[in-house]
C-alpha cells in the first residue's frame, strides 16, 4: 500500500493515480475537479525538464500546474 | 418536420469550432460582443436544407458552470433555448475532456448533434473511435468531420441534414439527462469511454511531446521563448510600423486633402471645411495610422495560437510573471507595449481571466511605447547631452517601476479577490492555416475600427476643431493650428498652473499646450512645441513654421511618397535590429532634428524654458499621463467605458504626482509640493479602493438566497 504524496513531488517515469484535494471545496479543487482530476484518474509528469510549472498528463491532455498550487492535489503512486 | 433557422456551435477550446465555423460560414462573418459582457461574439450563417441558417461560434469552455464570463454566456445561451440546434464540436484525440461539455449540454438541451473533430489526427495518435458505440452511448447523432477540410465539411452538413428529422421533437427543449455530479459525469464518461476508444499506441513519444520536451527544456525554454518574443515583436510592431507612415499619408489624402479640396471647390465656408477635413477626417487618419500594428498584432497572436506555442509562453513566462501577480500569458502584451500600445491593449484578450485581463491593460500603458522616443529624442538634444542615454533608461525604468506599482495598487483595490489559479491546457502541436489566421487578424480589425474607432474619430473631431478655432481681438477665426490663439491654447495657458509643481513655468505654456495634442498621439507632442516655441516672441526666427503648411493637394506626389515610406521602411526592418528605435537617442541634434520634424532652433527654446530637472519631470509626466485616445478606444472596446474612464484618470493623477515628486525633491525643494504629490498619491490609492469596494458590492453574489426577515 502506498502512501499518498503532492501533485507536486511526483517522480519522472512513474504513474499516479488522483486520490483528492487537500481542500475540496476550494476553488481550485472544483476547477481541476470538472477537468477531469477525480479521485482514480491515471496521472503522470509530462516528458519536459522544465520544473515550476509543471507540466502533467491526464486524460490524454497536458496541464500546466504551478508547483506551489499542485501541492493541493494527493495523489498516489500505483 | 425540423423548423433550423438559428444554431450555435458548443466546444472546448481548441476543439476545432472555429476552425469548423470559419469553414460554414466563409467570408461572412461579423464580431462583436455579447450584450452586456466583453466576450466575443461571432456571427455567420450558412446554407441547411436550402436556406440559409444564423450560426453563432459560442465561447470555448470545458463546462456549463457559470464560474467565468465565457461559461456564462455560453450556459445562457444554450439555456434559453435561442438556438434551434446545439452542434458540440468534440476532438477525438481528448474525449474525455470534451465528453464532459456534451454531458453538460445534454443536462441542458436535447437539440445537440456531435460532430466528432480530428479523428485523423487522433488516428496517428494511435486511438481508434467506434462512432457507432459513441453515438448509441451518448444518445446523440455523432458525425464525423475534418474541421480544416472543405469537402469534409460539406459531408457533414449533408449529414447534419439528413440527422435532423431524427432528433426529438423540437418544440421540448427540455432535456432528459439527469443532473450528474462531476465525480458520476466522470465515471459516466470513463465507462463510455471504455466501450468506444482504443488506445493502441503510447502517446509519450509523440510529435507534440518530442517538441515539448525542446520548447520546456530546462535550458532551451529561455532561449527559445526570448527568440519567440523577438519574433513576434518583430513581426507585429516591426513589419506593422513598416506600414504606418504609408496608411498616415494615404488615410490624409483620402480623408482631409482631398475632402477639404472638394468642399473647397463647392465653395463651402471655412467652419464646414475645418469640421469635416480637419475633424473627422483627421480622426479617420488618426486611426488609419493604427491599422497596420493592430492588424500584425492580431497575425501574430494567431499565428502563436494556432500553433500551439501561446500556451506555452504561458507556461515559460509564468515564473517570473508571478512575482507581479499575472499569468504567464502577460508576457506578450507587456513586450508588445513597447512597441505601441494600442495592439498590446489588444493583445490582453488571450487571457481568459478578467481580473488579469484588466489588470494587463492597466499596465500596458507604462511599457514606453515608440511614439513617445521622438519627445525624449527632443529634450535629450536639447538638454541632456551625454546622459541622454542615461536619461531614457531611466525613464524605461520608471514605466517599468510604474507598471510593477500600478500592478501592486490594482491587485489591493480595484481588482481585489482571490487571484486566479494557474491551470493551463496545452494543445497539440499543429502548422498555422495561413487562411484562418489572415480572415482572424482582419475581422479582428474590422470589430477595432468600428468599435475603438468612434471613440477615436469623436475625441479628435472635439480637439482638432478646438486646436482651429482662435479667438484674437475680439474675433473668432479658423486655422489657428498650433498657434497661441486657438482655444487649446488658451485652455493650456489655464491649465498651466496645474504644471508648475513640476517645473514648468506659468511662461511656459507651450509645454502645457503640448499634452493636449500630445492626446492624438504622444509624438504630436514635438510639432506643437517646435511650432509654439518658433510662432512666439521667445523665437529667434519665427517664420519657419508658418511656411510648413504651404502648397496645395498633390495626390500623385503623396501616393509616391507613401509608396516610398513602404520601401524604406522594409529596408529599415532588415538591416536593423533596432526596433523600438532606440538609436534615435544617440543621434547628434541636426539629425534628430529632421528624423522627428523639427527645427534646429526648438533646441534653444527648450533649453532656455526648462531646467535639466524640470525637462525630465516633463518626459516622466509624458511617459505616464493620459494614454493617447487610440488606446483609450482600445481599452473601452476590451473593458468598457467605466474601466477605460478609471485608466485615463488613474494614468494621469499618477504622471502628475511622479513627476511633482521627483522635480521637487531633485530641484524645487519646496516641502508643501513634496507632501502634495504624495497626498495625490494617496488618493490615487484611496480613490481605487473605494471604486474596488464598489466593485464587489455591486457583484451579484452566487451566495445563498437573501433570507426575509421576520416582521417582529
Amino acid at each position: 500500500m502506498n502512501s499518498q504524496v503532492n501533485l507536486s513531488e511526483i517522480r519522472r517515469d512513474k504513474t499516479y493515480e488522483v486520490q483528492g484535494f487537500t481542500s475540496e471545496s476550494s476553488v481550485y479543487a472544483e476547477k481541476l475537479y470538472k477537468m477531469g482530476f477525480v479521485k482514480g484518474t491515471p496521472v503522470e509528469l509530462a516528458p519536459v525538464s522544465i520544473s515550476d510549472p509543471i507540466v502533467v498528463q491526464i486524460r490524454g491532455s497536458r496541464i500546466a500546474l504551478r508547483k506551489k498550487e499542485a501541492q493541493e492535489i494527493l495523489v498516489k503512486e500505483l | 418536420m425540423h423548423k433550423i433557422e438559428r444554431i450555435a456551435i458548443a466546444g472546448v477550446p481548441n476543439s476545432g469550432k472555429t476552425t469548423l465555423f470559419n469553414s460554414l460560414t466563409g467570408a461572412r462573418q461579423k464580431v462583436g460582443n455579447w450584450p452586456g459582457v466583453t466576450v466575443e461574439k461571432i456571427e455567420g450563417s450558412f446554407p441547411l436544407k436550402n436556406t440559409r441558417v444564423e450560426l453563432v461560434d459560442l465561447p470555448g469552455t470545458y463546462n456549463l458552470s457559470p464560474d467565468t464570463p465565457d461559461q456564462q454566456v455560453a450556459e445562457q445561451v444554450i439555456t434559453s433555448g435561442e438556438y434551434d440546434l446545439i452542434i458540440n464540436v468534440v476532438d477525438a484525440t481528448n474525449l474525455t475532456r470534451n465528453l464532459y461539455l456534451t454531458m453538460d449540454l445534454k443536462e441542458r438541451t436535447n437539440q445537440i448533434v456531435v460532430l466528432l473533430n480530428m479523428l485523423d489526427v487522433a488516428e496517428k495518435e494511435g486511438i481508434k473511435v467506434d462512432m457507432d458505440r459513441l453515438s448509441q452511448d451518448l444518445g446523440l447523432p455523432v458525425i464525423p468531420v475534418v474541421a480544416v477540410d472543405k469537402g469534409s465539411v460539406r459531408n457533414a452538413v449533408e449529414q447534419i441534414e439528413q440527422t435532423l428529422d431524427h432528433l426529438p421533437p423540437h418544440d421540448s427543449h427540455v432535456s432528459t439527462q439527469a443532473v450528474m455530479d462531476t465525480v458520476k459525469k466522470y465515471s459516466h464518461i470513463d465507462d463510455i469511454y471504455s466501450r468506444v476508444a482504443r488506445e493502441v499506441k503510447d502517446r509519450s513519444t509523440n510529435f507534440t511531446n518530442r517538441v515539448d520536451n525542446i520548447v520546456m527544456n530546462r535550458f532551451a525554454a529561455i532561449p527559445i521563448f526570448m527568440a519567440s518574443m523577438f519574433i513576434t515583436f518583430w513581426f507585429a510592431i516591426g513589419l506593422g510600423s513598416v506600414f504606418i507612415d504609408f496608411f498616415d499619408i494615404i488615410g490624409g489624402l483620402v480623408f482631409v486633402d482631398i475632402p477639404a479640396a472638394l468642399l473647397e471647390a463647392v465653395g463651402s465656408p471655412e467652419w464646414l471645411i475645418v469640421m469635416m477635413a480637419g475633424g473627422i477626417g483627421v480622426g479617420c487618419q488618426t486611426v488609419a495610422t493604427f491599422v497596420p500594428v493592430v492588424f500584425f498584432m492580431f497575425l501574430a497572436l494567431a499565428i502563436l495560437e494556432d500553433l500551439g506555442y501561446m500556451a506555452r509562453v504561458g507556461v515559460v513566462a509564468d515564473r517570473f510573471m508571478r512575482k507581479i501577480g499575472l499569468p504567464g500569458s502577460a508576457f506578450i502584451p507587456m513586450v508588445v507595449g513597447f512597441g505601441c500600445t494600442v495592439p498590446a491593449v489588444m493583445a490582453a484578450r488571450t487571457l481568459s481571466n478578467k481580473r488579469d485581463r484588466f489588470m494587463t491593460i492597466f499596465m500596458a500603458p507604462f511599457m514606453s511605447c515608440g511614439a513617445r522616443l521622438p519627445v525624449y529624442a527632443l529634450f535629450c538634444a536639447a538638454l541632456f547631452g551625454a546622459y541622454s542615454g542615461l536619461a531614457v533608461f531611466l525613464i524605461y525604468l520608471t514605466g517599468l517601476f510604474m507598471a510593477i506599482l500600478t500592478g501592486y495598487f490594482l491587485k489591493n483595490t480595484l481588482f481585489k479577490g482571490t487571484p486566479s489559479n494557474f491551470v493551463l491546457d496545452l494543445p497539440l502541436y499543429h502548422v498555422p492555416r495561413l487562411g484562418a489566421v489572415i480572415k482572424n487578424g482582419w475581422l479582428r480589425l474590422r470589430s477595432f475600427i468600428k468599435r475603438a474607432g468612434i471613440i477615436v474619430v469623436t475625441a479628435v473631431f472635439v480637439l482638432s476643431v478646438l486646436n482651429s478655432i482662435g479667438y484674437e481681438n475680439g474675433e473668432f477665426s479658423f486655422g489657428n493650428e498650433d498657434s497661441k490663439s486657438s482655444i487649446l491654447a488658451y485652455a493650456g495657458k489655464a491649465i498651466g498652473p496645474v504644471f508648475k509643481p513640476m517645473g514648468i513655468s506659468e511662461d511656459n505654456w507651450p509645454a502645457s499646450v503640448a499634452l493636449f495634442t500630445g492626446l492624438f498621439a504622444k509624438e504630436a507632442i514635438v510639432g506643437t512645441i517646435n511650432a509654439l516655441y518658433a510662432a512666439n516672441d521667445m523665437s529667434v526666427n519665427s517664420e519657419a513654421a508658418a511656411t510648413e503648411e504651404a502648397g496645395g493637394l498633390d495626390v500623385g506626389g503623396a501616393i509616391t511618397e507613401a509608396f516610398t515610406t513602404v520601401g524604406e521602411g522594409l529596408a529599415g526592418i532588415i538591416s536593423s535590429l533596432d526596433l523600438i528605435g532606440i538609436g534615435l537617442i544617440s543621434e547628434d541634434q541636426s539629425t534628430i532634428s529632421e528624423e522627428i520634424g523639427a527645427d534646429t532652433s526648438v533646441y534653444q527654446h527648450i533649453a532656455a524654458n526648462f531646467t535639466v530637472f524640470s525637462a525630465f519631470a516633463y518626459l516622466l509626466f509624458v511617459l505616464m499621463y493620459f494614454p493617447c485616445l487610440a488606446v483609450i478606444g482600445a481599452a473601452r472596446q476590451e473593458m468598457g467605458g467605466y474601466y477605460a474612464a478609471v485608466m485615463a484618470v488613474y494614468s494621469t493623477l499618477l504622471a502628475w504626482s511622479v513627476a511633482t515628486f521627483f522635480y521637487q525633491v531633485a530641484e524645487g525643494h519646496n516641502l508643501f509640493y513634496i507632501f502634495l504629490s504624495l497626498a495625490v498619491l494617496t488618493a490615487i490609492y484611496g480613490w481605487l479602493h473605494i471604486l474596488g469596494k464598489k466593485e464587489q458590492s455591486d457583484m451579484p453574489v452566487v451566495a445563498p438566497p437573501p433570507v426575509i426577515k421576520n416582521c417582529t
